[in-house]
C-alpha cells in the first residue's frame, strides 16, 4: 500500500527533478533535487515569477525556468532589463545580469515567456502552456 | 453460438498476431535507436576516423536522410553529407555521450515508416571530470529499408521560441 502510494505521489503528483546546469544560479545549482508539482496548475494558471518545469518530448527530461511573460503581455528585453507591457520588471531573484536583448513581442493567449536566473547562461524565449508540466515546490 | 466461438477462434488469434507485429515493430525501432546511441558512445573517444566506424554510424541512416537543425541552419542532405560533417566535427563531438529519453513511437497502418519523438540527451565530461548535460528534442520519421528500421527525417523541436 505503502509503495503504491509512493508511486503515484513521486510518479505523478510530485515528480523528482534534479537540476543540471548553472542556468537558474542562484536559485538551484547544478545537482540540486526538487520536486514539481504536477498538480499546481490544475486549477490556477502559472504566475509570473513562478519556477516552472518545461517538458521536452515527454517528463523524464526538463528545463527549469522562472515565468517572466504571462500570456497577452508584451515583453522585450534591453541589455538584460526586462519590460513588460512597457513597465520595468523588478527581479531580485537575478544576480547573474546578462547584457541579452530581446525585440517587444506579444505573447499568444496560450504562451508564456520563461528564462533561468542566470541570465548570462540560460536560454529563454516563448513556452506553450501545455507543456509546463508543474511548478517547483522548493 | 458455435458460429461465434469459430468466428472468435479465427479473429482473436489474427488480432493478437497483428497487436504483436505492431508491438514488434515498436520494440524494433526503440532497440535501433538504443544501438545508435550504443555505437555513438561506445567509440566517442576514438573518433569517427576510421571508415569502419563511419559506416557503423551511417547504417542507421537512410540515403537520402534530412536532418533539420532549426532556424539558421541549412537542412543537412543526404547521409554521405552528415557522415561528412561528422567526421570533421569529431574533436568535438567526441566530447559528448548521447542518451535518448521519452521516447514515443508510432507506426504506421502499412508497418513501413514510424514517427518517433524524443529527447536527446548529451552529456558533456570535461577533462576535470565535471559533468553537464544539455538536451534537445527531436523528432524522427523512420523507415523500414532492407528489413532495417532507418532515420530518414531527423528535425529538431524548438521547445523554447
Amino acid at each position: 500500500m505503502l509503495a503504491a502510494v509512493s508511486a503515484v505521489t513521486f510518479g505523478w503528483i510530485l515528480t523528482p527533478v534534479r537540476a543540471d546546469g548553472d542556468s537558474m544560479l542562484p536559485t538551484y545549482s547544478s545537482g540540486k533535487l526538487t520536486l514539481v508539482n504536477r498538480l499546481a496548475y490544475v486549477s490556477n494558471r502559472p504566475r509570473r515569477g513562478d519556477i516552472v518545469a518545461i517538458r521536452l518530448a515527454g517528463p523524464r527530461v526538463v528545463y527549469i525556468k522562472r515565468v517572466v511573460g504571462l500570456p497577452g503581455e508584451r515583453i522585450a528585453v534591453t541589455d538584460g532589463d526586462v519590460t513588460i507591457n512597457g513597465a520595468p520588471l523588478v527581479e531580485p531573484y537575478v544576480r547573474h545580469p546578462g547584457a541579452w536583448n530581446v525585440q517587444e513581442v506579444s505573447l499568444a493567449p496560450d504562451e508564456y515567456f520563461v528564462v533561468g536566473d542566470n541570465r548570462g547562461a540560460s536560454d529563454f524565449g516563448r513556452v506553450d502552456a501545455d507543456r509546463i508540466l508543474g511548478r517547483l515546490v522548493f | 453460438m458455435r458460429w461465434f466461438q469459430v468466428r472468435a477462434g479465427v479473429l482473436l488469434p489474427l488480432l493478437l498476431g497483428a497487436g504483436c507485429a505492431w508491438l514488434g515493430d515498436e520494440r524494433a525501432i526503440r532497440a535501433r535507436l538504443g544501438d545508435l546511441a550504443g555505437t555513438i558512445n561506445a567509440r566517442a573517444s576514438e573518433g569517427l576516423g576510421s571508415v569502419t566506424r563511419a559506416a557503423e554510424i551511417s547504417a542507421f541512416f537512410t540515403d537520402d536522410v534530412v536532418v533539420e537543425l532549426g532556424e539558421g541552419s541549412a537542412p543537412i542532405q543526404g547521409r554521405e553529407t552528415l557522415i561528412g560533417m561528422a567526421m570533421r566535427l569529431q574533436p568535438r563531438l567526441s566530447e559528448f555521450t548521447v542518451a535518448f529519453a521519452d521516447v514515443t513511437v508510432r507506426v504506421a497502418e502499412d508497418g513501413q515508416s514510424a514517427d518517433v519523438s524524443l529527447t536527446a540527451e548529451f552529456i558533456r565530461k570535461d577533462p576535470g571530470h565535471r559533468q553537464s548535460m544539455d538536451a534537445r528534442e527531436f523528432k524522427l520519421t523512420m523507415r523500414r529499408d532492407d528489413g532495417e528500421w532507418k532515420i530518414a527525417r531527423m528535425t529538431a523541436v524548438d521547445t523554447l521560441k
